[in-house]
């Protein structure tokens, strides 16, 4: 019984500290959301950049919708979505998505990107028991819901602002890399002749 | 025919075991609960398509629960329901009947899943229909009732389809069956049928459907069938079903076809209309029979749940459907109904 309350209790501790830590994405001039972050090139030459950008999405296309990659000199632009999960103590199962569009500049010596252009769609259970977009028309994530959507909506924010950040980081981390691995590691071989 | 049948399922059982090694996702657990009011204006249950038919009752629907899991390439869905609704409503028992004391089998689907590439997939077990706009789950539906064409047509097909994705846009798939809604052939694997889908622009989607074989009235018929829908705007969605299904020799069966248009005042609440004419076909030449039936339902929708108020009016000139005036024994023309659901999903 008191490991049950003592369980109870730490459960409601990281609820309210998760809660606590998770910040909303800032608004564009515009009045939509956005994450923006402008970063130094340090010595990268553009063209090996661009290599390395196309890189990151043709190992990321889960999420990512290729189909609307726009490239030119110094733009490259592509929308992709992430899926939102509703997320109880036991069970995890899709509630929607937001579609996104991603924008990269390049100019001298930095490059600049941003996601934007949030716009949330609801899942519905289909007749075989999947979760499937219930419509093609996405909610702007800027909307101001109804007082009893209130909080699932705020969720929805959050959620977005961690997988914002999140991406951020990976593609920072991949345009950086020195090192862009080519081909596939070696395989392993057991020697069973000699023993 | 069986032999195609023992060959797909080999092939798939391979290519199942094939993917043990890889990656799993996490377990999806998911489902409904549904609750109902309705009070008929003549004081009888008298419009009687599958649910929401008890009088002046708090009567249940269902419990739905539903588990997912993806592994690489393959991946299962079990459902299963329990209620009214979800057993002898909807789902038959052991032997094959609907008798509600002895229902016992819950399954809404059983499959099993293996993506062979991006484009080809093959499926094999119970699987709620590729046939008609409504389904089961009130959680899938706008109106709360159902549509005289949901009622009539199969619930369930039991065999192994292929899907092949030819773009976004278009895709086919084929399969054999079982009979209508049997989790046992009883004739061995009778149906084969097929569903062509076509997006022909962003929010529009049709299926055409096919399926010959034995039916779940005995008979060997061809149901064809048309389920589209599209989304206009953000506000806007229109919806069209429209079925024709021939039986035996003389060509005896149904037609129909209902039209849902769909208004969204804000993402919470929505108003929808079901408008549908349903044709009974007159055996050996006989007469034919027809009912029109209007309902006019909202969704109010506040977290997991969704309030459905919902009115119904159902116009039976040929009295095929046995509705009564208030006494109970004058045979009626016409029936009007009121009813407020409550359906929960998480």
């Amino acid at each position: 019984m008191k490991v049950s309350i003592l369980f109870l209790y730490l459960l409601c501790i990281c609820s309210y500290l998760k809660a606590q830590d998770t910040e909303l994405l800032p608004k564009d001039e515009a009045g939509k959301f956005i994450y923006y972050e402008v970063v130094k090139l340090h010595d990268l030459p553009l063209h090996t950049l661009k290599v390395r950008l196309l890189d990151f999405f043709a190992k990321n296309k889960v999420g990512l919708k290729s189909t609307k990659f726009q490239m030119t000199d110094s733009t490259f632009s592509a929308s992709g979505k992430l899926i939102i999960n509703k997320t109880m103590v036991v069970v995890s199962h899709p509630s929607g998505e937001v579609n996104y569009n991603f924008v990269l500049e390049t100019k001298l010596d930095k490059y600049r990107f941003w996601l934007t252009d949030f716009k949330f769609i609801p899942y519905q259970k289909d007749r075989y028991g999947n979760f499937v977009p219930s419509t093609t028309v996405g909610v702007p994530l800027e909307n101001e819901p109804a007082k009893f959507n209130a909080e699932q909506w705020k969720e929805y924010r959050s959620q977005t602002a961690l997988y914002a950040a999140s991406f951020a980081e990976k593609i920072k981390k991949h345009l950086a890399d020195p090192v862009l691995k080519t081909s596939l590691p070696a395989e392993k071989k057991m020697v069973t002749k000699v023993w | 025919m069986k032999n195609i049948a023992a060959f797909s399922l080999l092939l798939f059982g391979t290519a199942t075991l094939a993917v043990a090694q890889e990656k799993a996702s996490p377990l999806e657990i998911s489902g409904s609960v549904d609750t109902y009011y309705k009070y008929d204006l003549n004081k009888s249950s008298n419009i009687k398509t599958f649910f929401a038919n008890e009088q002046n009752s708090v009567s249940l629907g269902m419990i739905d629960l539903a588990l997912k899991k993806t592994t690489g390439k393959a991946s299962f869905v079990g459902e299963l329901s329990f209620g009214p609704r979800g057993q002898y409503q909807s789902i038959p028992d052991v032997t094959g009947g609907y008798d509600p004391e002895k229902n016992g089998f819950n399954i809404q689907n059983l499959y099993v899943n293996y993506a062979f590439t991006d484009k080809f997939t093959m499926t094999a077990g119970y699987m709620g229909t590729f046939i008609g706009y409504e389904v089961i789950s009130p959680a899938a539906n706008f109106n709360y009732s159902t549509s005289y064409l949901f009622g009539s047509g199969p619930f369930q097909n039991a065999g192994i389809k292929g899907t092949y994705a030819f773009s976004d846009k278009v895709s086919l798939m084929l399969g054999l069956f079982n009979e209508w809604n049997q989790y046992t052939a009883t004739r061995g694997v009778s149906s084969f049928g097929g569903q062509l889908m076509v997006s022909p622009v962003e929010g529009w989607t049709a299926y055409i459907n096919g399926l010959h074989g034995l039916d779940g009235y005995g008979n060997y018929s061809t149901i064809l069938d048309l389920t589209t829908a599209y989304q206009i705007n953000d506000k806007v969605k229109i919806g069209l079903n429209a079925a024709n299904l021939s039986a035996g020799d003389d060509k005896f069966g149904y037609s129909g076809v209902a039209l849902y248009p769909q208004y969204a005042f804000t993402p919470a609440v929505a108003l929808g209309l079901r408008a549908e004419y349903f044709n009974y076909k007159g055996i050996s030449g006989g007469p034919s029979a027809s009912v029109t039936s209007f309902t006019l339902s909202g969704n109010i929708k506040a977290g997991g749940l969704t309030f459905i108020p919902e009115v119904r009016f159902d116009s039976d000139k040929d009295f095929t459907q046995g509705f009564f005036k208030k006494d109970g024994v004058t045979p009626n023309k016409s029936a009007s109904q009121f009813s407020l659901a409550a359906v929960y999903s998480f």
